[in-house]
């Protein structure tokens, strides 16, 4: 009995020593950069960060996070709450900046840019003043952007008769009932126009470029949040007919309608239109797609009154305010946003650099011809409120917009019990300092 | 007798001392972090605004939160509807699993499946059964002649949803729970109420409901505890929706913790632990009272 008892003492001083000795030893310990995402990402990741470690001697570790949203973000959220010094750098949904900037977790990375290559000039303004910056303060960097585009049947178009892809909302449902009507004498059953109405986030994505474009939106400057308002009351009512009214949208559009669904739906064929990030565009066209070489990108339409808005997206790098390894944390982000990753990260993995100059690169522009579109586009991009209370904003337009288009409650009173719950949630966060 | 006195005295010291190790453990998984989200409760712990005591206001803010009271219908509806509904269905599979038969081994088997398998697979296995267009649940709809079902996408449908689907899961819990209480009732009663001419119904009320009673009072409570949480199913089937028509306590509470406040999200914790203290106590409490009638 005794001898067990030591031996089982030996075994825990043992390990104990293993697990303090690394610490220890005279090597830094390394920068942690901590990323989510699909395989190939993460992979991506892993290869960039291996150069980087040959070249500059910095050792660093990749963080592997959850590849769901949420989930990473929480999973920062328990990290920096608890001021741990790791992960040093860590990739933010644009729609987190606010929350993690008020909460005072982020380097402001002005004096590191001043001696590094990078200038703020490098990426596209808007997304800089609008999501990167807060307070006026520059927080983060981009390191690739998203907004809604219009994908569309090139195809299906041109064989009844429409040279151009729509232009207005009302055009989007003239050609879709058009097209669905002739198809289906030929037995081919289609959906019309596919996209994110699910009760999460994209739902607000999409609300906002519905309501932007009808010259509504979500307003938050004067002193009571307002969005029950005639022009988001009409965007809001389109959202709830085109599923419901004219049915050219699945009818479980307000059920399971995320990213990937809408994507799926689009290349099976089985849809005209599909609002989708640009990611979906390299999937279209795919060697192995059904709609490869038949799908057109295009700005989303508007309303007659309206412009056209997409919601800015993408991911952004931040640099922790606990880190104890700043200067050489920064240097990696110098890496990570130089032409050549970012250029490589358009080629390999599909993404849309936040830097500008990548998208005149001769090579992108061959291999990528589109995305001197998509250039224009996020020029555009409107950015979500940027407010550290975002989440609350949008898990009540969630849950109230998405009540809304699934029928569940009339449109005039969604956005009513909207804006009263939106008016409670600013009192709670904004006015008690 | 002052020596007995003391004897028992010491006995008293002695029971104390056994018993701490009994005593402290749960005081410190329990009772500590309950006390700790309690606190917490009382704070504004938002990590984007400073630091500070606030009282009862978060509590106070339970009141007049249509979010808070919509998800309050819901695990209060839900709870109500789907503990009977496995216990009814639990009680039924463990008097099959008990009666002897040829197929008793592998019945008792298979009954196990739905609970063995983790509740995040179980959900993206519904999930596709609830789908709209080829989901299984509206194939078979569509061949008895009624229109499909939208599940996932009405408040209504989506409630039938995960009561079904949680059914599925732990009736097979409440099974195996009831069918240990059925062992242990000794099979001569059975016979002698027979000899007495009770007829099947007649015994089942007679002797095997009462003599379930402890075991079933253990079965409504895991259960109703269990509801009161649930969180996995309804995060990957419905995620709140349609309109935060399911949002349970928990998911709400989860929703506080990820947007950054923690204060409130304790305050929607500690309102959970409360009413399952509550539900806890009840329960027992009908249970014993159950006993003392006989």
């Amino acid at each position: 009995m005794n001898r067990f008892v030591s031996q089982c003492l030996l075994l825990f001083i043992c390990s104990a020593a293993g697990f303090f000795v690394p610490g220890c030893s005279k090597k830094e310990t390394p920068v942690v950069f901590a990323v989510g995402g699909a395989p190939a990402e993460i992979d991506f990741w892993q290869t960039t960060v291996k150069t980087f470690e040959e070249r500059s001697g910095i050792a660093v570790e990749v963080l592997r996070q959850p590849t769901d949203t949420d989930q990473r973000r929480q999973n920062l959220v328990t990290a920096l709450r608890a001021s741990r010094p790791t992960p040093d750098l860590f990739l933010m949904d644009v729609a987190w900046i606010a929350q993690f900037a008020a909460s005072g977790w982020l380097e402001p990375l002005a004096p590191f840019l001043e001696n590094s290559p990078l200038s703020r000039n490098d990426f596209f303004e808007p997304v800089i003043r609008t999501a990167a910056t807060y307070n006026g303060t520059l927080l983060a960097l981009p390191v690739y952007v998203d907004a809604g585009l219009l994908y569309y049947r090139k195809d299906l178009l041109e064989t009844y008769g429409f040279s151009n892809p729509p232009e207005l909302w009302d055009e989007l449902v003239a050609m879709a009932h058009t097209i669905i009507d002739r198809e289906s004498r030929k037995g081919n059953e289609l959906t019309g126009f596919v996209w994110q109405g699910a009760q999460y986030e994209g739902l607000v994505c999409t609300f906002l470029e519905f309501a932007g474009s009808n010259g509504g939106g979500l307003v938050l400057s004067g002193s009571s949040p307002i969005v029950a308002t005639e022009r988001n009351r009409q965007a809001l009512a389109f959202m709830h007919d085109v599923v419901h009214r004219e049915k050219i949208s699945p009818v479980n559009t307000g059920i399971d309608m995320k990213e990937e669904e809408v994507r799926r739906a689009f290349q099976r064929g089985s849809a005209i239109f599909e609002r989708n990030w640009p990611y979906a565009y390299t999937l279209h066209e795919a060697e192995d797609s059904p709609v490869k070489g038949k799908t057109g990108i295009a700005a989303l339409p508007r309303f007659r009154e309206g412009t056209s808005v997409s919601t800015l997206g993408g991911w952004h790098i931040g640099l922790s305010r606990f880190s104890r390894h700043k200067t050489r944390a920064f240097s990696l982000i110098v890496r990570l946003l130089s032409f050549e990753v970012q250029k490589a990260s358009a080629l390999e993995v599909g993404w849309n650099p936040g830097r500008i100059d990548v998208y005149r690169d001769p090579t992108i522009m061959e291999h990528l011809p589109h995305l001197l579109t998509l250039r224009d586009v996020f020029a555009h991009a409107v950015s979500r409120p940027n407010v550290p209370w975002y989440s609350y904003l949008s898990n009540v337009l969630q849950r109230r917009l998405n009540a809304a288009l699934t029928g569940s409650m009339p449109v005039d009173e969604a956005l009513n019990k909207c804006e009263e719950e939106l008016r409670v949630i600013v009192e709670q966060y904004s006015m008690r300092k | 007798m002052p020596k007995r006195v003391s004897r028992a005295s010491s006995d008293t010291a002695w029971l104390a001392v056994l018993l701490a190790p009994a005593l402290l453990l749960p005081a410190a998984l329990i009772l500590m972090p309950a006390l700790g989200a309690f606190v917490n409760g009382c704070m504004q712990d938002v990590t984007f605004l400073p630091r500070r005591w606030a009282g009862l206001a978060n509590y106070a803010r339970l009141a007049h939160d249509p979010a808070f009271h919509q998800s309050l219908r819901f695990t209060v509806l839900f709870i109500a509807v789907s503990v009977p509904l496995e216990l009814g269905c639990g009680l039924l599979l463990a008097l099959l699993m008990q009666a002897p038969s040829p197929l008793r081994g592998m019945l008792r088997a298979l009954v196990l499946v739905p609970w063995a398998i983790p509740s995040a697979i179980a959900g993206r296995v519904w999930e596709l059964v609830y789908n709209y267009t080829w989901g299984p649940a509206n194939y078979v709809i569509k061949l008895t002649g009624a229109t499909a079902v939208n599940w996932l996408g009405s408040a209504e449908g989506a409630f039938l949803a995960l009561v079904i689907a949680d059914l599925w899961k732990t009736a097979p819990f409440v099974a195996i729970i009831l069918l240990a209480g059925l062992s242990a009732i000794p099979e001569r009663l059975y016979r002698q109420a027979e000899v007495d001419g009770a007829s099947f119904i007649r015994r089942f009320y007679a002797i095997t409901l009462p003599l379930l009673r402890p075991v079933l009072v253990v079965a409504v409570l895991f259960r109703a505890i269990d509801a009161l949480r649930i969180f996995d199913l309804i995060y990957i089937l419905t995620a709140g929706g349609p309109g935060g028509a399911t949002a349970s306590l928990s998911l709400l509470g989860y929703l506080y913790f990820v947007g950054g406040d923690f204060g409130y999200g304790s305050a929607i914790s500690t309102f959970i632990f409360l009413i399952a203290l509550l539900t806890a106590l009840t329960v027992v409490r009908l249970g014993r009272f159950g006993k003392s009638l006989q």
